[in-house]
């Protein structure tokens, strides 16, 4: 997808070429991503040449999708996917952020000045505002009771910038609760406890919490019930099939008896596994109204449904690995890798299992569960890329809401703490520097601000007046933000617009790190230089 | 139920996947086609087994591949990632989710040739009437053969199949050409951008879930590049999943991945490549068949054809053809009571046939691939004899002319014509390969024979690869080669054919030129390559293991070293 094929460079330039074309590129993909930002930025089509669609307004889907040739611009858009990789957000920012350092830096380099020097000048002034940031920081309590309200308006922050207001603010609640519900304490948040699951619906957009799981398949036997209440739930891992026993077991048959006899006995042995999943659901399920589901990892086939569904079993084959442990943390019970010593305390339980089929896909829905600790997030949309971008809006929550609980701090957003450290190091910092280098710490404070300037550009308003008003606030001694309805200063505590402390910890890294590589260019950098064929 | 998912990964693997799938398509339609020869009807194939029945939310049946083809972004051409066969109506340009602003970017649409308009007029057509044939057409099939001849350039183009939304999937955010997607190290990350590993393994997991009792897997691999490094990954991270669940391994190279390498530096890359992709593919699989002449258009195997080179949509052809044909004795239907005994014969199921290949005591797991294409007719004592013969490898640097006394062979004949003129029984088969095997030099140890009277049907997009002596039954004319034109699907509309997967030690020089190369490219102290391959994030220790899994394999084939069976 030709979003915008930024010009592959053809020959090694000298070192002034070289560091312009760097300077360009950055800037060049930087145009690209700045109309994302924020709120009120664009949301882009991207139609492929057999007409295919992706949807996205985030940084870093935007990228994937780009041919991006570049070198440079590959660079950039390495690192700022890698930030996404890590703390799941902030792309777009990044990408501003080095395009900036670097437009900032063109000027004074067109003066003359060595690039050395802003370099040590970034430098100074990353430190600066990193220990800035540690500060500048709103803690956040995390005790056993996380605080549920500071959590939601971190999730509608990042949610709002994807989706519109009404489906963010209903996410919000979703994904906050996914959160809670698989958080254990004094144990790292594993996301992937949050299922994420789809279903293509003809003009809806709706999501919804399950406390439970949705699997995206059902019973293979026509006799198995689609709906059962009151489910004990069989977490495992067994092969349910007739197959050879091992592949290279050494030894081929040398008759067409003692082929007989390897199936005869192959067939025996694994009815014998399924009798034995029979027998326990005999004893749990008799003299009670209750109802036994397998769902197994491996393959059950059509014999071993028979004897399953005969049996009154609900049986599922071929579960994803990761719902293995899905399954236990929502339903209780273990997952088990032999059936030989089945009891009772291998068991979960489900209130209510049921099948809902559209088309040739269907979905099991194990729900009503007591005290889960994994759910799903089921998504409604009416086709693929609605899906899809939801869907990545729906991580980018996930993730926001993680790293708050583990940062146990967040930061004004809105622009504020760019306007904030963009002060402190015009006024504290670039005095205590010697020489040049302040230019370096200028040139750098004057880059955050394209934060809050692209907020406002997007939101169509007059840029020079949002910003005057902003450092003007700010110079006063008030920390605001950008009000993007108004241009008006606003207070992001009250507004609740709050960002990740680690995301922005990483934009104030990672910008400058590029940006000081691609300014102590001696000759072009080739794309991934490691990853070439050598030449 | 005996299902086989395809996993087509890479470049040339999906154009040789698109011949496959066309190949399947055309014998689906001759069975019902009343006017097909009687052939056809007959097949006592099931095609089950390759394809998977399925509905669309409207409530339409649908039969598709079951496959998972994972290629380069932008490789699809004019073909829709989703396919249309689930798809019918354009998607809307509604943005749902936003209520901002919107920028749309529309690439370039991209063209449909006249093959791929020709299959959406026959679509329409028969919405429209029931089939019936459209006489207004501006244009005739010899010019679809000369568009497809002349403009192939994605594999999608000359495919005439529908395949399922779940089926291709395209590599996103690489930023890079396919031409520099080269080596292994640049593979190996591929499939950690993003979700989409996982997205493949969970497409793979939705065939899978629906087989009731599946097979195998057969994949393709263009191991050229960073594609085999991609297959390595992903079936490493499915290992797990079905531990029992044998694994066919076809890694294909296109001759045009053969350049010339001009520099010491490029050909030690190349050669480091190439081993240590073998040596991880082989690990993973439970036989493997390297399959790629750099010279193709010139080799034995392609005696009676005429390919060029430079067209992987020729030289795809002929190791599609390959495939098809190696992969019949996998579904052939087992019949309680056979309609007509004459008809097929040899039915084998994945997993025995790769113990049958692979079990012997040698634990060779590496096959020779060997083609007759078209294979002879068995008229006359000369051809008999000269059967085997006609065999010619498409796998490269191995041994001609050995004698093994140990080596295993499964042979595939299918559509030969017989004595009388007809197509062969498949008893005159037998008798005829049991003749040749009496008459040969040395007889293998073990050969499974596997026959069929249906011929390799020639679908319209197929090239036109067949010299001017071969007849539309895919017959040796006699006479003079008159006319040098190459023929196609217009002249040739079936062809017998034959394969032969053999397990032997002419291998050995494909297993030592791996190993010699990773020992003194990579491995030994100072090694020209040795950062090369740490840049790739390959530890010493895997280096190391993976020369001693080449040397195993090696020890293993040497003649007159007695196989060792100590522990290992
Ligand atoms: N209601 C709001 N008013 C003003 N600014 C806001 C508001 N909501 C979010 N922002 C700001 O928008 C920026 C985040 O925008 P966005 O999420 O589009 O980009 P990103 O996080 O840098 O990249 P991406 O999410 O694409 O990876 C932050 O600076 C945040 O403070
Ligand atoms: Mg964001």
């Amino acid at each position: 997808m030709s979003l915008r094929v930024l010009n592959p460079n053809a020959e090694v330039l000298n070192k002034s070429a070289a560091l312009h074309m760097n300077i360009n590129a950055a800037k060049g993909l930087q145009d690209v991503l700045k109309t994302n930002l924020g709120p009120k930025g664009t949301i882009k089509m991207l139609v492929g040449g057999a007409g295919d669609i992706k949807l996205t307004k985030d940084g870093n889907t935007l990228l994937k999708e780009m041919q991006i040739q570049n070198p440079t611009a590959i660079m950039i858009a390495r690192t700022a996917v890698a930030q996404d990789d890590i703390s799941g957000d902030g792309t777009t920012s990044t990408v501003l952020f080095t395009g900036e350092l670097m437009k900032q830096s063109e000027r004074y380099i067109d003066e003359g000045m060595h690039p050395h020097v802003l370099v040590d000048g970034f430098d100074i002034a990353k430190r600066a505002t990193l220990q800035f940031l540690e500060k500048f920081k709103t803690p956040v309590v995390m005790g056993s009771e996380p605080d549920k309200e500071i959590l939601k308006m971190v999730a509608r922050t990042a949610l709002r910038t994807k989706l519109y207001e009404s489906l963010a603010d209903q996410l919000t609640d979703i994904i906050v609760n996914a959160v809670l519900c698989i958080r254990k304490p004094e144990e790292a948040i594993d996301l992937f406890m949050v299922e994420i699951m789809h279903m293509r619906h003809k003009f809806d957009v709706d999501t919804r919490l399950v406390e439970g799981l949705v699997l995206d398949h059902g019973s293979r036997h026509p006799d198995m019930k689609r709906r059962a209440e009151n489910c004990y739930i069989l977490t495992c891992n067994v092969s349910l099939e007739y197959e050879k026993s091992e592949i290279n077991a050494g030894f081929f048959y040398s008759s067409a008896e003692q082929r007989e006899a390897m199936v005869a006995a192959e067939r025996h042995s694994v009815d014998e596994r399924v009798k034995k999943i029979i027998e326990l659901k005999k004893k749990v399920c008799s003299g009670n109204d209750s109802n036994f589901v397998v769902i197994n990892q491996k393959g059950i086939d059509p014999p071993s449904l028979d004897l399953l569904a005969r049996a009154g079993i609900i049986a599922l084959r071929r579960a994803k690995r990761r719902n293995m442990e899905r399954l236990v943390l929502a339903c209780g019970g273990e997952a088990v890798n032999s059936v030989d010593d089945l009891t009772h305390d291998c068991l979960g339980w489900a209130g209510l299992v049921y099948e809902h089929v559209l088309g040739e896909d269907k979905y099991t829905f194990v729900e009503n569960v007591k005290n889960p600790h994994s759910c799903t997030i089921l998504i409604k949309g009416p086709n693929d890329h609605t899906i899809a971008q939801i869907k990545d809006a729906v991580r980018d929550g996930l993730r926001a809401v993680k790293n708050t609980i583990e940062d146990e701090s967040v930061i004004l957003g809105a622009g504020a703490f760019e306007a904030a450290a963009r002060q402190y190091l015009i006024n504290e910092v670039k005095k205590t520097v010697h020489g040049r280098a302040q230019l370096g710490v200028e040139a750098f404070a004057n880059a955050l601000l394209v934060i809050p300037k692209t907020l406002a550009e997007n939101s169509g308003l007059d840029t020079q007046d949002a910003i005057i008003a902003l450092t003007g606030e700010h110079d006063r001694g008030n920390v605001v933000g950008l009000n993007l309805q108004t241009g008006e200063p606003i207070d992001p505590q009250m507004e609740g617009i709050f960002d990740n402390y680690s995301v922005k910890r990483q934009i104030i890294n990672s910008g400058p790190v590029i940006a000081s590589q691609l300014l102590l260019v001696d000759e072009v950098i080739r794309a991934g230089r490691n990853m070439r064929k050598p030449t | 139920m005996r299902e086989i998912i395809t996993v087509q990964v890479g470049g040339f693997a999906n154009f040789i996947g698109s011949h496959f799938w066309n190949f399947q398509d055309e014998l689906l339609g001759l069975a019902d086609d009343p006017y097909a020869d009687e052939i056809f009807k007959h097949q006592q194939m099931d095609m089950d087994v390759l394809y998977r029945s399925g509905e669309t939310p409207q409530g339409i049946l649908t039969y598709s591949p079951r496959l998972v083809s994972i290629d380069f972004q932008g490789t699809l051409g004019a073909m829709n990632s989703r396919g249309s066969l689930y798809d019918s109506s354009p998607a809307t340009k509604d943005v749902y989710t936003w209520e901002g602003n919107i920028s749309t970017h529309t690439s370039e649409p991209q063209k449909k040739n006249l093959f791929l308009q020709s299959l959406d007029d026959e679509q329409i057509s028969n919405k429209n009437k029931g089939g019936e044939i459209d006489h207004g057409r501006e244009y005739q099939e010899k010019d679809i053969i000369e568009c497809l001849e002349s403009g192939v350039k994605f594999w999608t183009d000359y495919t005439k199949v529908l395949y399922h939304p779940k089926s291709l999937t395209e590599l996103s955010g690489l930023w890079m050409d396919a031409a520099d997607f080269s080596n292994y190290g640049i593979g190996k990350e591929a499939l950690h951008c993003g979700h989409q590993g996982e997205e493949i393994i969970e497409r793979l997991r939705f065939f899978v879930e629906e087989c009731d009792h599946i097979q195998g897997f057969q994949f393709i691999v263009d191991d050229s590049g960073g594609f085999s490094a991609v297959a390595a990954e992903f079936l490493e991270n499915i290992a797990d999943d079905y531990t029992n669940t044998p694994v066919l391994l076809y890694t294909a190279r296109d001759p045009r991945s053969y350049k010339k390498l001009g520099q010491r530096n490029e050909k030690i890359f190349q050669v480091l490549h190439d081993a240590v992709s073998f040596s991880r593919l082989s690990s993973l699989c439970q036989l493997i068949v390297p399959m790629g002449l750099p010279f193709l258009s010139t080799s034995k195997a392609c005696t009676f054809l005429s390919i060029e080179d430079e067209k992987p949509y020729h030289s795809s052809a002929v190791y599609a053809a390959a495939l098809h044909s190696t992969s019949i004795p996998f579904r052939m239907q087992y019949l309680r009571q056979p309609a007509d005994p004459h008809d097929v014969s040899g039915a084998i199921n994945m997993n025995d046939m790769v113990r049958m290949l692979s079990d012997n005591a040698r634990k060779n797991t590496v096959a020779i691939l060997d083609i007759s294409m078209p294979a002879p007719s068995l008229r006359g004592k000369d051809v008999r004899q000269s059967l085997l013969s006609h065999f010619h490898p498409l796998t490269y640097e191995i041994e001609e002319d050995v004698e093994d006394l140990h080596s295993v062979e499964a042979v595939n004949i299918h559509g030969v014509i017989g004595p009388g003129g007809h197509c062969a029984s498949v008893s005159e088969v037998k008798d005829s390969v049991d003749y040749a095997y009496d008459h040969a030099k040395s007889r293998p140890k073990f050969c499974h024979l596997s026959a069929t009277r249906t011929p390799l049907p020639i679908p319209l997009p197929f090239p036109s690869i067949f010299s001017s002596l071969i007849g539309s039954q895919g017959e040796l004319q006699g006479g003079s080669t008159t006319s040098s034109t190459s023929r196609g699907s217009l002249d040739v509309h079936s062809i017998p054919l034959a394969t032969r997967l053999r397990m032997s030690n002419a291998i050995l020089p494909y297993l030592e030129s791996r190993l010699n190369n990773l020992m003194r490219f990579g491995i030994q102290r100072g090694a020209a390559g040795s950062d090369l391959i740490r840049g790739w994030g390959l530890s010493r220790d895997e280096l190391e293991d993976m020369g001693e899994s080449l040397t195993r394999m090696v020890m293993n084939l040497k003649p007159g070293d007695e196989i060792s069976d100590d522990s290992d």
